[in-house]
């Protein structure tokens, strides 16, 4: 037995009985072999499902899975995609209105075990009588006014309330300001906090006075919290904290102070939440970046004395509040980041989003930009993380935010890189910060890369994680450019058409510029040539929408070269009559080409058309044009005429003597 | 043989019965009475007698005539029986097996789209009859409630039921097909196949909307899926 113990750890199975294996001195190797029995492994009840996850990467090709997977029904821009996914979060809320209105129809359970989830809500309260009891039910279904007056009537009749429920009491008044939480609170998603969030984060560059004037409730004096707070016969630690967490979230930094000091009067300690709210109010407060800063550092001087030990959210605080001092807080941010090092507390990904936004605050970097972000990355290789701030998920943005500024297509890599370890594919925050990052990222890597690597991405990111914006598309453009790739356009077209980018007139006009400038050997001219057939039936159906057709003149300039190139002469010549509809002005080069053209198909009553448009247009180049047609194209005499008139009447405009005598001369001839 | 109850038809109508199924046989004239082969002795009552031939008993095809008689029966036997019982052998005053020859049912209606002058389009759902089921058709409704040893298929029908209703009633004339339902593991997946009447992001709000309502109704995850057609895909013209 134990032989064959040995063997299967050393890895070779043997499957004959472990006893002809046992040497003859088996008694004196017993005590050299020792077994170890591990210890059993328990393993967590989804692990079999995350085993044949991991099998299995992103299909590039296919949609994000919410979406239902049908052509009508897969969007096609990023306006698209919140709106569906909306959409069904609304039917959902919809559903659950329903189901709370009638909730006799769903009550029958027949699930084993019970799903509390798919049972209906009650948010009435259910009992009538003024008592403990019911100011209970009425602070857990968060109903501010009736629990307030539940408290008044209890209080008028005489009983007393007990400690923990005036503190329940106190804890809902405060967290919602002394307001009703908000109408379509329990349909909520995360959705209004986060533009509340992202309302604060512009506002840390704006000045500070319009920061109040966005955000939720403010602190009216004398409010139910205080009332109620003065009338309690007794308070206890936690009623102060309350008071004072809820002052500093509803700005009253001041009064949130006033207490602390009434706090410390009663001999009472802080705990560390409450000293986190506090080092906000510090901040909060109408003073100089010095004193504050000196302000905080007393709180947490106040903190070690009262042994109060702090965790990851006293440093978040801090550097958030550092983050609004501008220059002055780069210092300040270092020291508490090697302090927090030094109390072993580890730093999450707000943590460093604080110190970016800190360091490199402004766009682009002037006098020498700080190397921060390279020891920042440097540090986080490999690392995984789990949610344990609310900002977390904004470190990855402003990190491609930095690296796109800085052009650093390495460090892009190596955040891309921490993005897709472990679990962190969670911290990429909602659809618009997500849109964000990848846009910034396309467009770093469209400069910098390979085009092979670069078209690499695009098929792989583009549209399954994110829809491009016109720009993204247009750098890419550029890219294929430089590369000397532009086989590929027609292909980008088709792709960008599918993303709701038909009517968008720039990155038409780089696409047609891109493909009329130079020659190209001729499949490649047919298959441009296609593609400005395709761009063109865009401009039409747009006119058919608007009144006023406008299309620009650098489009139709190059439609109808590429027209001209491929050997579609017809249609090009069609082109060249929309010039005057449109009220463009043909370019010489242009002339020039469709001269080239008439020459080899050698029929002078094109060419003298041509030179009849310039001269309807005025061009100085009629002349040259003129001269031109003299001398290639054998004409008779009627049009040499009809030559000399057109001339005559565009060197009439020009005013030049020259050509006057040379209309002269061919008048005479 | 038809299947209406003789003992329920006057008598001039049974006769006349039995004249259409009779084949070789004469019509007796009322108030003879001509013995069988097998009845020598004479009968114990003077009632009328109509003989004609018909089939077998024990529901075999009509192949060889078999004599019956068709009389009153005595009151002293099975006083419950009405007045004129067919019955096979008048020996025996007890026992009288009774038949009843009754006209045929209709036809088998179901889930038949009736044939009409042509013009009507049918869905290849449609134009299969039920007895297409495992050949040319498969099932609209997938669980193992019909499987051996396992129970509880009723309910699953009574939930199939309210699942069709509910969702052609929230999908109003947009379904182009019946619904395909496959129960997985605690799961129901609810399969339709819709047109594209209503805006994308309508069908998304009605999708959801379907989802958390026959979940929280069900107390089990439902997911509906959908596929959009233009139109629906006509099999054939009957």
């Amino acid at each position: 037995m134990r032989m064959r113990l040995v063997a299967a750890r050393s890895g070779t199975p043997r499957f004959y009985s472990g006893s002809a294996t046992l040497p003859k001195g088996e008694g004196a190797d017993v005590t050299g072999i020792e077994v170890v029995i591990p210890k059993r492994k328990t393993w967590d009840k989804v692990a079999v499902l995350q085993a044949l996850a991991s099998t299995v990467n992103r299909d590039t090709t296919a949609a994000p899975y919410a979406f239902q997977d049908d052509p009508y029904l897969i969007p096609t821009s990023s306006v698209e995609s919140r709106s569906f996914l909306l959409a069904k979060k609304s039917g959902e809320n919809a559903a659950k209105f329903i189901i709370n209105l009638h909730p006799k129809y769903f009550q029958k359970d027949i699930a084993e075990p019970h799903i509390p989830c798919l049972m209906p809500e009650c948010f009435e309260p259910q009992i009538e009588d003024i008592s403990e009891a019911a100011l209970q039910e009425r602070i857990k279904l968060k109903k501010v006014k009736a629990s307030v007056d539940m408290f008044d009537q209890l209080l008028q009749a005489g009983t007393t309330v007990s400690l923990e429920t005036t503190n329940s009491l106190l804890d809902l008044l405060c967290y919602y300001g002394d307001q009703e939480p908000p109408a379509d609170y329990h349909f909520q998603q995360s959705e209004k906090s986060e533009e509340l969030e992202e309302a604060s984060e512009e506002n840390t560059e704006k000045p500070k006075k319009k920061a109040g004037q966005q955000l939720g409730a403010t602190w009216r004096a004398k409010n139910n919290a205080e009332r109620i707070f003065a009338l309690m016969p007794e308070k206890n630690a936690h009623s102060y904290y309350t008071m004072i967490r809820g002052m500093v979230k509803h700005r009253a930094p001041v009064q949130a102070l006033n207490l602390y000091t009434e706090l410390l009067n009663n001999r009472l300690h802080a705990d560390v939440y409450t000293f986190n709210s506090l080092i906000e109010a510090t901040a909060m407060m109408n003073e100089k970046y010095e004193e504050k800063w000196n302000n905080m550092l007393e709180l947490l001087k106040q903190m070690a004395m009262q042994k109060v030990k702090p965790n990851l959210q006293t440093f978040n605080t801090i550097l958030k509040c550092l983050r609004r001092f501008y220059a002055f807080g780069k210092l300040p941010a270092l020291q508490t980041l090697r302090e927090m090092k030094a109390l072993g507390i580890e730093p999450s990904l707000a943590t460093y989003h604080y110190i970016i936004q800190l360091f490199y605050q402004h766009e682009s970097p002037s006098k020498g930009s700080s190397l921060v972000i390279y020891d920042i990355m440097n540090e986080l290789m490999g690392k995984k993380f789990s949610p344990q701030d609310p900002d977390d998920d904004m470190f990855f943005q402003s990190a491609m935010r930095v690296c796109s500024s800085l052009k650093d297509l390495e460090l892009a890599y190596q955040v891309h890189g921490l993005l897709n370890t472990g679990d962190n594919w969670k911290f990429i925050g909602p659809s618009h910060r997500r849109n964000f990052y990848y846009s910034k990222f396309f467009s770093l890597l469209c400069l910098m890369e390979q085009i092979d690597i670069t078209l690499k991405w695009y098929k792989d990111l583009i549209p399954s994680v994110f829809f491009p914006h016109s720009q993204a598309l247009i750098d890419l453009l550029r890219a294929l450019d430089v590369a000397n790739r532009l086989e590929v356009i027609p292909q980008i077209w088709k792709d960008s058409k599918e993303y709701g980018h038909t009517f968008r007139s720039n990155l038409k006009e780089e696409i047609l510029m891109l493909m009329a400038r130079d020659q190209h050997p001729p499949e490649l001219q047919v298959a441009f040539a296609d593609c400005a057939a395709d761009i063109k039936s865009t401009y039409e159906s747009q006119d058919a929408r608007q009144t006023a057709p406008d299309w620009p003149a650098g489009s139709l300039n190059c439609i109808a070269v590429l027209f001209l190139r491929a050997g579609r002469a017809q249609e090009a010549w069609k082109m060249l009559g929309l010039f005057k509809k449109h009220n463009k002005i043909p370019r010489n080069e242009l002339l020039n080409e469709f001269m080239d053209n008439a020459k080899a198909s050698n029929s002078p009553a094109q060419a003298i058309e041509i030179v009849r448009l310039a001269s309807a247009f005025s061009l100085p180049v009629c002349e040259g044009l003129a001269q031109r047609v003299m001398t290639d194209f054998a004409i008779s005499q009627e049009q040499k005429e009809a030559l000399g008139h057109l001339t005559a009447s565009a060197s009439d405009s020009d005013s030049d003597s020259s050509s006057d005598s040379d209309g002269d001369i061919n008048e005479g001839k | 043989m038809r299947g209406v109850r003789l003992r329920d038809l006057g008598e001039a109508e049974a006769r006349q019965v039995g004249a259409r199924a009779g084949t070789e046989q004469a019509l007796e004239p009322q108030g003879a009475c001509r013995p069988t082969a097998a009845a020598s002795q004479p009968l114990p009552h003077q009632e009328q007698r109509l003989r004609f031939s018909v089939g077998k008993l024990c529901g075999s095809r009509v192949s060889e005539p078999v004599h019956w008689y068709f009389k009153k029966a005595p009151p002293w036997c099975s006083p419950g029986l009405g007045p004129w019982v067919l019955c096979w052998s008048h020996v025996l005053p007890c026992a009288w097996r009774a038949l009843h020859i009754s006209a045929m049912c209709a036809k088998n209606r179901v889930a038949r789209v009736r044939v009409g002058k042509g013009d009507k389009p049918v869905i290849y759902e449609e134009a299969h009859v039920p007895h297409h089921i495992a050949h040319p058709k498969s099932w609209l409704s997938l669980h193992t409630g019909n499987l051996d040893g396992q129970d509880h298929a009723a309910e699953r029908t009574v939930e199939d039921v309210l699942l069709r209703k509910f969702v052609l009633g929230t999908f109003p004339g947009c379904l182009a097909d019946q619904l395909v339902l496959q129960r997985r593991a605690s799961q129901v997946e609810v399969c339709a196949l819709v047109l594209r009447q209503l805006p994308a992001h309508k069908l998304y709000f009605l999708v959801g909307y379907s989802e958390a309502l026959l979940s929280h109704f069900h107390k089990c995850p439902v997911r509906v899926h959908l596929q959009t057609v233009p139109s629906k895909a006509v099999c054939k013209h009957i």
